[in-house]
């Protein structure tokens, strides 16, 4: 009898991308996160020669019963500053997971298109409005900003400590880690702006 | 020596001529059904659109129908025609 489509062509995506080139290359990676192949994590390593560099960016998918005739829910779970994602949510704003979806594509090349975004990032089309206007405005400080959250959520090698000192600063009046961290980059990391934005 | 063929069994296999192995939207064998029916070949047939995209028919008619405002063929996006070959 019928089986559900989503579910089975699932399954059989998942066997595609544990054969694929790019898990082979250690630049995605799949899994699932319950038994009934609706819920899975994907993982992707950022490009090369971005702020994301080194970093490993962990993602919540879901899977509509509608699958494949709608498209992936997909979500950051690791923070990340980019204009195209939320730095607050993780949402996404990429057409293909939304009116440019095709029944043809996989989570394969869902996972891939999200590694293209991140090494091209289309701030004109912002998911993320403060990110996107530090993007266009002042490029050199939203790649330090990108390379120090790549650092402290995505596990990237670039320290910043003149960063860290700012942010331990606003913790130490009381104020946690993130809310510091995301103030202080909205404000181009002077802590006189951040402050007065959280108080 | 003379030999006498007494009975025979035929066996026949059939495919489908088509530019690529499975289905696009179901991601299943051309020579399986879709996941909606029990039984392959006719009850289950593929399609061919102008863009030279191959289907099953069940799969691309569900397409079509989720969609809207166009009628694209979900791997290149030109606008999906049914090619009667």
């Amino acid at each position: 009898m019928a089986v559900n489509m989503a579910v089975s062509r699932i399954k059989r995506e998942f066997k595609e991308v544990l054969k694929s080139d790019e898990i082979a290359q250690c630049s995605i990676k799949l899994e699932l996160a319950n038994d009934n192949f609706t819920e899975l994590r994907g993982e992707i390593a950022g490009p090369p020669d971005t702020p994301y560099e080194k970093g490993t960016f962990l993602l919540e998918i879901h899977v509509p019963e509608t699958y494949p005739f709608n498209p992936p829910k997909v979500k950051f779970i690791t923070k990340i500053w980019h204009p195209n994602i939320s730095s607050v949510t993780g949402a996404i704003c990429l057409d293909i997971l939304k009116d440019n979806w095709a029944a043809a594509m996989t989570l394969r090349t869902v996972l891939l298109s999200l590694q293209a975004l991140l090494a091209a990032a289309e701030p004109d089309d912002p998911q993320d409005a403060v990110v996107a206007s530090q993007f266009k405005d002042n490029y050199e400080m939203f790649c330090k900003t990108a390379k120090h959250w790549t650092n402290v959520y995505a596990k990237g090698p670039h320290k910043f400590p003149d960063f860290d000192a700012k942010v331990q600063r606003l913790r130490d009046m009381g104020v946690n880690d993130f809310d510091a961290r995301a103030a202080l980059s909205r404000h181009n990391w002077d802590i006189n702006l951040a402050t007065n934005d959280i108080f | 020596m003379k030999v006498t063929v007494k009975s025979w069994t035929g066996v026949a296999l059939w495919k489908w001529i088509a530019n690529d192995d499975n289905c696009g939207i179901c991601r299943m064998a051309f020579e399986a059904c879709c996941p909606d029916c029990s039984f392959a070949g006719d009850d289950c047939p593929l399609v061919w659109g102008h863009c030279s995209h191959v289907f099953h028919m069940h799969c691309i008619c569900k397409w079509l129908n989720s969609q809207l405002n166009q009628q694209l063929c979900p791997m290149c996006r030109q606008t999906w025609r049914f090619n009667d070959r």
